[in-house]
C-alpha cells in the first residue's frame, strides 16, 4: 500500500507530462508504467490539428479547434489550457537542452521518411521543416549505408513533388562503419553521432556536397540521442541547415523527448514504478480510493487523492474489446463511447478522406476531464482521463495525437 | 510432467511471442544491441525466431549474446516475456550441443562452494588459488574474463554465522532466502538483514533445505537442472506459505527467479502459487511502513547515496522500495544512477568473449558514479556490485547494510 497525492497511470507522452505537471505544482506523484510508452515509436513532434473532419488541411490550428464538434476532446480541454500546456512544455524542453518552437496559429511542414510533408505545430530545431525550405537551391538527401527503413530515392522523388522541381536534388550516402553485423537502426547512427569521431566523420563525408547556405541536408532521425547539441555541431560545421525527417520506429527524437521528461521527473523526486500493470481499482461511490497493480507475483495498492488515466486507449490496451461493441476500460470500468454499427466501424480507404470509426472509441469527459456516462453525468469525481483514452477523435486522421495528449495531461494535472 | 497442474495456456510465457507487434521498443532498450552489432536483438531473436524455433530444428546463433537482463521485457508494451523466450531457446540449443567447461563452472557456483566448505580451510585455499589462477592466466585460458576477480569466499557461511545470532523470540516470523552470494561470499549482508528484521519485531528463520535459485543455470542453458532446483525451492516456499510465513530475499536476481521466472520458464501452477509468498526485503519493509509498523527509531546518516537500481529489481514491478525506506533515515539522501544496465548480468560479464561488451555497457554507469562523487554507492544485486567495483574502484554496499548500521 503506497500513498501519494496523485497517481498517474501510463508512461506515454500524456502520462509523463501529467506526472511532471503535477509534480511541478508541488504534489507527491507516483507514476505507474507498463512498457516503454509511445515515445520510442513516435517522432516526438507535437501535432495539434492538421486536418478537419472532412480532411481539409487546417491552416490555423487554434482557430480550427473552435469549429470542431462538441464531442471532440479539444472542446472539453479548451484553447486556454492548450496554450498554457504549450508554454509549460516549451519551458521544460528548453531547460533540458532541446528547445521546441512553432506556433498554434500556423503549421510547420516536416518531411516524413518517404519525403512527403506533414503538418505539425511544435518541433525541435532539427525538425523545423518549412522554416528552412525557403531560399534553398539544392536539397541533399543523406542516406546511411545499411540503415533499415530509409529509402532515399523514394524520399527524393516525393520531395521533388512537395518542394518543386525548381531546385537541384542529390542523393548521397554516408558510411558509418557500423555495417557488417545486423541491420543498423537510426538509434545506432545517433549513438555513433554522440561521439566526436562520429560527428567528425559524418561532416567530413558531407562537406563536399554543401559549403553554401543555400544547400539543405535532409537526414534520417540520427542527430544524437540526447538534446540538440549534435544538431548544432553538425549544422555549424556544414555551414548550412540540416533537417531531420520523421521516421519509422525506433524514433530517436521521440526518445530524446522521453529522456527530457523522465529526467525531469527524477529531478522532481517522482516515484516511477515500471513494469507494473494496473488491473483494477477500489472505489467508494464516485471516489476512487486506490488502484490495484500487479507486481512480479502479487498485487499492490496505490492510494491517492487523485488519479490520472493515461493508458493509451484502444491502441495500448487502455481500452479493450473482447466482444464486438462491448468495449471495456479495465481499471475503473468507465463507460466507453464508440461508433455503433459494424458498417461504421472502419473505413476501408486507409488513407482516405474520412476518419476510422473504431479510432473514435474512448471515454467522454466533462471540462475537468472527469469521465462521464452517456447522459453526461460524472461517474468518478477524482479521476481524470487524458491522451488516447479520450473518445471522439481519430488522432491519426486529423494529426492531433501529441497535441491532445499534451493539453489534456496538463489540464488534468492542474485540476 | 503430465500430472502437474499447468497454468492456463493463454497466460503462459512461452506463448507470449504471439503478442509481439514488432514495435521495436525492446530493441531500443536492449543494452547488448547498443554495445554489439553481432546481436540481432530481442525482437528478431525471441518472439520472431523463437516461435519458429520451437517447431523446427534450427538455431539463431546470435541468441548467445542475450544477457537476460530483461530490459526488453520491461520495454515491451504487449507483455511478451522476451528474455524468457531467449532462455528457453538457449536451453533447447544445449539439449543438442555440449557445454564448455567454462559454462559448467559458471553455472555451478553453488556446487563448488559446497565442496569447498566441506573441506577444512577449503575456501581459504580456494581464495588463494583463485588469485594465483588469475595471475597465471588459468581462468583466461578457460574462457573466463581474466581481468576480473572471481568472487572471494567468506571464511564462514551465512548459515554458520546465523547460528551465532541471538534473536529475540517473536510470533512474527519471516523466512530468509540468502542465495549463494550471501551464503558463501557476503554473509555480512544476511547478518544485516537479520538485524533489520529483529528491529522490526520479526524473527528470522533460515531454511537450509533451499538451494541455489537456478539463475546461473538458466542463463547458461542448464534448464533441466534449474527445473530440479525450482521444484525443491517451490516446495519449500509452499511449505512456509501454508504456515503463513513469507519468504524474503535480499538478492534481486534470486527473488525474481523465485517469484516470476520459475513460472515463466516452466509454466506450473505451483510455481505461481509459491511466487505469491516471495518478497524483496525492502518491498516487505515498505509494506510495514505503509501500515505504520516500520521501526523508525533510526540514527541519522548524513550522507548522499547514489543508487544503482538492478535490472532484476526494476523487472519486479515494485518500484524502488529502498528509496522509500531511506526517506525514513534522517539525513540520508538517495539519488538514482538511472543509466540502465551495468553490463554484468550474473555470469555474463565473466565470460571472456562477453567481457568487452559487458564493460562497454557499464561505461555509462561507471562515468555516472565517478562524476557523482557520492558518499556511498548502494545496490541490491551482488553481480552489479562486482561490476561497479571492477569499473570504478568504489566499494558499493547493499542498502540493507546501511539501514542495519543506522538502527540504534
Amino acid at each position: 500500500m503506497i500513498r501519494s497525492e496523485v497517481v498517474v497511470i501510463g508512461g506515454g507522452f500524456a502520462g509523463l507530462t501529467a506526472a511532471l505537471a503535477a509534480a511541478k505544482r508541488g504534489q507527491t506523484v507516483t507514476l505507474l508504467t507498463y512498457g516503454e510508452g509511445t515515445l520510442p515509436l513516435n517522432s516526438g513532434v507535437i501535432d495539434v490539428l492538421g486536418y478537419d473532419e472532412n480532411h481539409n488541411f487546417v491552416e490555423n490550428p487554434i482557430a480550427a479547434i473552435e469549429k470542431l464538434p462538441e464531442t471532440h476532446p479539444y472542446k472539453k480541454i479548451g484553447v486556454k489550457a492548450l496554450q498554457e500546456a504549450v508554454e509549460f512544455f516549451c519551458g521544460v524542453a528548453r531547460k533540458n537542452h532541446i528547445p521546441y518552437h512553432g506556433s498554434l496559429d500556423h503549421q510547420m511542414m516536416v518531411p516524413t521518411a518517404i519525403g512527403t510533408l506533414k503538418p505539425t505545430c511544435l518541433t525541435p530545431h532539427s525538425l523545423s521543416g518549412s522554416e528552412v525550405f525557403p531560399g534553398k537551391k539544392k536539397i541533399v538527401v543523406v542516406g546511411i549505408k545499411g540503415l533499415k527503413d530509409f529509402y532515399g530515392d523514394i524520399m527524393m522523388e516525393n520531395l521533388k513533388k512537395a518542394l518543386g522541381e525548381g531546385r537541384e536534388y542529390q542523393l548521397v550516402e554516408v558510411d558509418t562503419g557500423l555495417t557488417g553485423g545486423r541491420d543498423i537502426t537510426t538509434q545506432d547512427v545517433a549513438r555513433w553521432l554522440d561521439t566526436d569521431a562520429g560527428t567528425a566523420s559524418f561532416t567530413k563525408q558531407l562537406k563536399a556536397y554543401g559549403g553554401e547556405t543555400d544547400v539543405l541536408f535532409i537526414v534520417p532521425q540520427v542527430l544524437g540521442t540526447k538534446g540538440h547539441a549534435c544538431y548544432q555541431t553538425i549544422s555549424s560545421r556544414l555551414g548550412t541547415d540540416v533537417l531531420e525527417t520523421t521516421c519509422l520506429p525506433p524514433s530517436v527524437n521521440g526518445m530524446r523527448l522521453q529522456h527530457v521528461l523522465v529526467d525531469s521527473l527524477r529531478e522532481m523526486g517522482v516515484d516511477i514504478v515500471e513494469n507494473t500493470k494496473v488491473i483494477g481499482s477500489e472505489k467508494d461511490g464516485k471516489t476512487v480510493k486506490a488502484v490495484i497493480a500487479k507486481t512480479a507475483s502479487n498485487e499492490r495498492k496505490y492510494y491517492a487523492k487523485k488519479f490520472i488515466l493515461a493508458t493509451g486507449g484502444f491502441y495500448s490496451g487502455g481500452i479493450t474489446m473482447r466482444d464486438f461493441e462491448q468495449p471495456k476500460e479495465p481499471i475503473f470500468d468507465l463507460p466507453v463511447s464508440f461508433v455503433k454499427g459494424e458498417e461504421n466501424w472502419t473505413n476501408k480507404e486507409l488513407f482516405g478522406n474520412a476518419p476510422q470509426g473504431f479510432a473514435k472509441t474512448g471515454i467522454l469527459t466533462d471540462e475537468a476531464l472527469h469521465p462521464v456516462d452517456e447522459s453526461g453525468t460524472v461517474v468518478l469525481e477524482n479521476v481524470h482521463v487524458v491522451g488516447r483514452d479520450l473518445g471522439g477523435y481519430d488522432f491519426c486522421f486529423e494529426h492531433s495525437g501529441n497535441g491532445v495528449a499534451l493539453a489534456s495531461a496538463y489540464k488534468a494535472a492542474m485540476m | 510432467m503430465s500430472d502437474k497442474q499447468m497454468i492456463e495456456e493463454e497466460e503462459r510465457a512461452i506463448y507470449t511471442g504471439d503478442h509481439c507487434l514488432s514495435c521495436t521498443s525492446c530493441m531500443s532498450n536492449c543494452p547488448v544491441m547498443a554495445a554489439a552489432k553481432e546481436y540481432r536483438g530481442p525482437k528478431l531473436v525471441a518472439p520472431a525466431h523463437g516461435r519458429m524455433h520451437f517447431s523446427e530444428d534450427d538455431t539463431e546463433l546470435s541468441l548467445d549474446f542475450c544477457s537476460n537482463c530483461k530490459s526488453c521485457d520491461r520495454a515491451c508494451p504487449s507483455g511478451v516475456a522476451v528474455s524468457t523466450l531467449n532462455m528457453l531457446q538457449r536451453a533447447e540449443y544445449y539439449r543438442h550441443h555440449p557445454h564448455s567447461q567454462r559454462d559448467d563452472m559458471l553455472a555451478h557456483g553453488e556446487r563448488m562452494a559446497k565442496r569447498l566448505n566441506a573441506i577444512p580451510l577449503g575456501t581459504t585455499f580456494a581464495n588463494f588459488g583463485m588469485s594465483i589462477g588469475k595471475s597465471l592466466g588459468i581462468f583466461d585460458s578457460m574462457g573466463i574474463a581474466g581481468k576480473r576477480d572471481m568472487p572471494k569466499y567468506a571464511s564462514s557461511t551465512f548459515a554458520q554465522e546465523f547460528k551465532k545470532i541471538q534473536q529475540p523470540k517473536s510470533d512474527k516470523k519471516v523466512v530468509f532466502y540468502p542465495g549463494c552470494s550471501i551464503n558463501y561470499n557476503e554473509p555480512h549482508i544476511g547478518v544485516a538483514f537479520v538485524k533489520v528484521m529483529n528491529k522490526n519485531g520479526y524473527e528470522v528463520i533460515l531454511d537450509e533445505k533451499f538451494n541455489c535459485c537456478g539463475s546461473p543455470l538458466v542463463v547458461t542453458g542448464y534448464l533441466d537442472e534449474a527445473h530440479e532446483h525450482a521444484e525443491n525451492n517451490v516446495s519449500r516456499i509452499l511449505y512456509w506459505k501454508q504456515q503463513g510465513i513469507p519468504v524474503l530475499a535480499c538478492c534481486t536476481s534470486c527473488s525474481l527467479m523465485l517469484r516470476q521466472e520459475y513460472e515463466e520458464l516452466f509454466g506450473e501452477q505451483a510455481m505461481k502459487d509459491a511466487g505469491e509468498n516471495v518478497y524483496d526485503a525492502f518491498e516487505f519493509l515498505e509494506m510495514l511502513d505503509a501500515e505504520g509498523k516500520f521501526n523508525t527509531n533510526i540514527n541519522a546518516v548524513k550522507a548522499r547515496f547514489l543508487y544503482h537500481v538492478p535490472c532484476h529489481l526494476k523487472t519486479q514491478g515494485i518500484g524502488t522500495p529502498a528509496v522509500s525506506i531511506f526517506r525514513r533515515i534522517p539525513g540520508a539522501k538517495v539519488e538514482l544512477a538511472d543509466v540502465g544496465c551495468c553490463g554484468m548480468s550474473g555470469n555474463y560479464g565473466f565470460k571472456k568473449d562477453k567481457y568487452d561488451i559487458s564493460m562497454k555497457i557499464g561505461e555509462k554507469l561507471f562515468s555516472r558514479i565517478k562524476a557523482a562523487a557520492a558518499d556511498g554507492i548502494i545496490c541490491d544485486c551482488p553481480t552489479c556490485r562486482m561490476q561497479i567495483r571492477h569499473g570504478t574502484q568504489t566499494d558499493p554496499v547493499h542498502p540493507i547494510e546501511v539501514l542495519a548500521k543506522a538502527y540504534k
